[in-house]
């Protein structure tokens, strides 16, 4: 049993085949995912369209505080981009918390977002951060913010006929705070039970002027804390008014019981990891 | 695994009872199932499509009223199926059960859902989570037809 | 190197594995773990978990630390492969090898040369770890016999 392996040089060329196979193609790009699906028995489509070579496709570049990561760069090669750090410290560690180094050194940004798992990492916090995912198809290309392109477990709201080309971060406001906190109870390398990522910044009167909370391991997909960046907005942080606002994570996500921790276990430490990270941030 | 669900259906219970217990008809409320043919005295044969994110699982298979108590409100349906592609089987038992409320009709379907090979690789909680949309689905679109 | 593969379904893979060419052809479904052990007979690479994380199977392509058991052999085609085999010089054994031997690295032996590897990587990276940066480079390679400080002594002996 195997498959026809293809390795287009461009985008154009890329969509030109997923048009001629259609679901019997399958896009790769450090192929970690893919493989492991493969060898289980669970994925077998006839023809497998590497990503690797498409020059297009690679590249960190940042411009006017804004910074763009092509589809298939490494979480390694993210982990330890100058201009990554440059634009968000707690987005190089949280491409550094990823699994092992052997992991980050194959697997890449646009495989992550495609794959979907509500446990990754990198959602979260770009998330909090505001990105957005610039999508191509022979019809054009389009934008999707990351809080939009989850859709439930394993499934984004990529449409069958493109390709994620690049996650766009936009220019952070003067004074913006980052943190991505990951709570790991089982291994160093595993997928988080839960995850915060949140941003913030203060007006002059030290009011919150902007915040954004997004958790990872809650739900089919990551998940934006609204009502927690609500109860925060405009306020003045105290440790009250932070637990308070950590308290309302119960209305945003809905965890489910699986081996890193039953529900009741995470809506828990949904929690309390959101108070830590919102403390974190204020100090 | 075991799941259950309850759905209102705003049409008296005969109605319900004639559409739950027509095998043919309410297939046609589970998203992704296609063709349900007879293939024997209250048994039909059937296909269903379910895509769990990157993977797609075509179960064909056999489906029975195994057993019907109009009086109780009561009907029983088995339903055995397997995905030649990957190599796996879904066997799945079916208690449903309706109950008078008012001029509405409270459906009640609890299942008993076995997962053998391939398919089981998902994991448990992803495999509920993909029965329960299901199961949902299918209660919300009984109760829709009815309507 | 490069290689225009269409529509095929086995590829001519040619890459140099610890200084030597090699030239084969290979299924596009081969992990790169499948072709060093069987077709290869280079069976230092060890096959653990089959998903990645012991870290048995770590090899060196261009230099970079990866899985050969999660890694499409097609993906080294005009890269320089090391594996275990490769870090002896003929007899000579590596400083790391012998500081594995001295400091009791290895029991049993069979996550060996995946540690090795992964150690030599890190060395590569950071000449003078730290406690702090071996753990966290050597964290995604398992043991089950030594309770790893052999295997950080031998490290820290290594450079010392």
């Amino acid at each position: 049993m195997t498959y026809d392996y293809h390795e287009p040089e461009t985008v154009a060329a890329a969509l030109d085949l997923l048009a001629r196979y259609g679901e019997d193609a399958h896009f790769v790009a450090g192929a970690t995912a893919f493989t492991l699906l493969w060898r289980q028995g669970l994925l077998r489509p006839g023809h497998v369209i590497g990503l690797r070579r498409i020059a297009a496709l690679g590249g960190i570049t940042s411009a006017g505080g804004a910074l763009a990561i092509g589809a298939t760069v490494t979480h390694r090669a993210i982990e330890r981009s100058a201009e990554v750090a440059g634009y968000c410290p707690a987005l190089t560690r949280t491409f550094a918390s990823v699994a092992t180094v052997r992991v980050r050194n194959q697997a890449t940004l646009g495989g992550n977002l495609a794959h979907a798992d509500p446990a990754q990492d990198p959602p979260p916090m770009l998330i909090a951060l505001g990105a957005e995912v610039v999508a191509k198809s022979a019809a054009g290309e389009r934008t999707i913010p990351l809080d939009e392109l989850f859709v439930d477990v394993f499934t984004t709201s990529l449409r069958a006929d493109e390709i994620l080309t690049s996650v766009r971060c936009p220019a952070l406001a003067k004074g913006t705070r980052a943190t991505y906190l990951k709570f790991l109870p089982r291994t160093a390398d595993d997928y988080a039970t839960v995850s915060v990522a949140a941003t913030l910044r203060f007006a002059e009167d030290r009011r919150v002027a902007g915040v954004r909370v997004a958790l990872g391991g809650c739900g089919p997909t990551p998940l934006r804390a609204r009502s927690v960046e609500a109860a925060l907005q405009g306020a003045w942080p105290d440790p009250r008014r932070i637990a308070d606002a950590a308290a309302r994570i119960d209305a945003d996500i809905a965890p489910f019981d699986d081996v890193r921790g039953s529900a009741a276990y995470k809506r828990d430490m949904a929690r309390v990891w959101t108070e830590r990270a919102l403390t974190e941030l204020v100090s | 695994m075991k799941l259950s669900h309850t759905a209102l259906v705003r049409a008296p219970r005969a109605r319900v009872w004639k559409l739950v217990t027509d095998v043919p008809a309410a297939a046609r409320c589970v998203p992704g199932v296609a063709a349900v043919t007879p293939s024997g005295t209250g048994k039909y044969k059937g296909s269903l499509l379910v895509q769990l994110g990157p993977v797609r699982l075509v179960l064909d298979g056999d489906v029975a009223l195994t057993a019907t108590d109009e009086a109780a409100g009561k009907a029983s349906v088995r339903a055995d199926a397997k995905d030649s592609r990957l190599g796996g089987t879904v066997r799945a038992t079916m208690d449903l059960a309706l109950v008078d409320r008012g001029e509405d009709t409270e459906l009640r379907i609890t299942s008993d859902v076995q997962i053998a090979g391939r398919i089981g690789e998902f994991g448990q909680p992803v495999i509920q989570r993909k029965a329960d949309q299901l199961m949902t689905q299918f209660a919300e679109c009984l109760a829709r037809t009815l309507a | 190197m490069r290689h225009i593969f269409a529509f095929l379904s086995t590829h001519r893979l040619r890459f140099t594995l610890n200084g030597s060419p090699r030239s084969l052809e290979v299924r596009a479904d081969r992990r790169l773990i499948d072709v060093l052990r069987d077709d290869l007979g280079c069976t230092g690479t060890k096959e653990g978990c089959s998903i990645g994380v012991c870290g048995a199977c770590s090899v060196l392509v261009a230099g970079e630390l990866l899985s050969a058991c999660l890694l499409p052999a097609v993906f080294v085609d005009g890269r320089d492969v090391t594996t275990v085999e490769g870090l002896a010089q003929g007899d000579e054994l590596s400083p790391l090898q012998d500081a594995f031997i001295r400091e009791g690295g290895f029991q049993c032996g069979i996550c060996t040369p995946g540690q090795l590897i992964a150690a030599t990587a890190l060395l590569a990276e950071h000449p003078r770890p730290s406690d702090d940066e071996i753990r966290g480079w050597m964290m995604g390679n398992l043991c089950r016999c030594t309770g790893y400080h052999g295997i950080t002594r031998a490290i820290k002996a290594a450079v010392a």
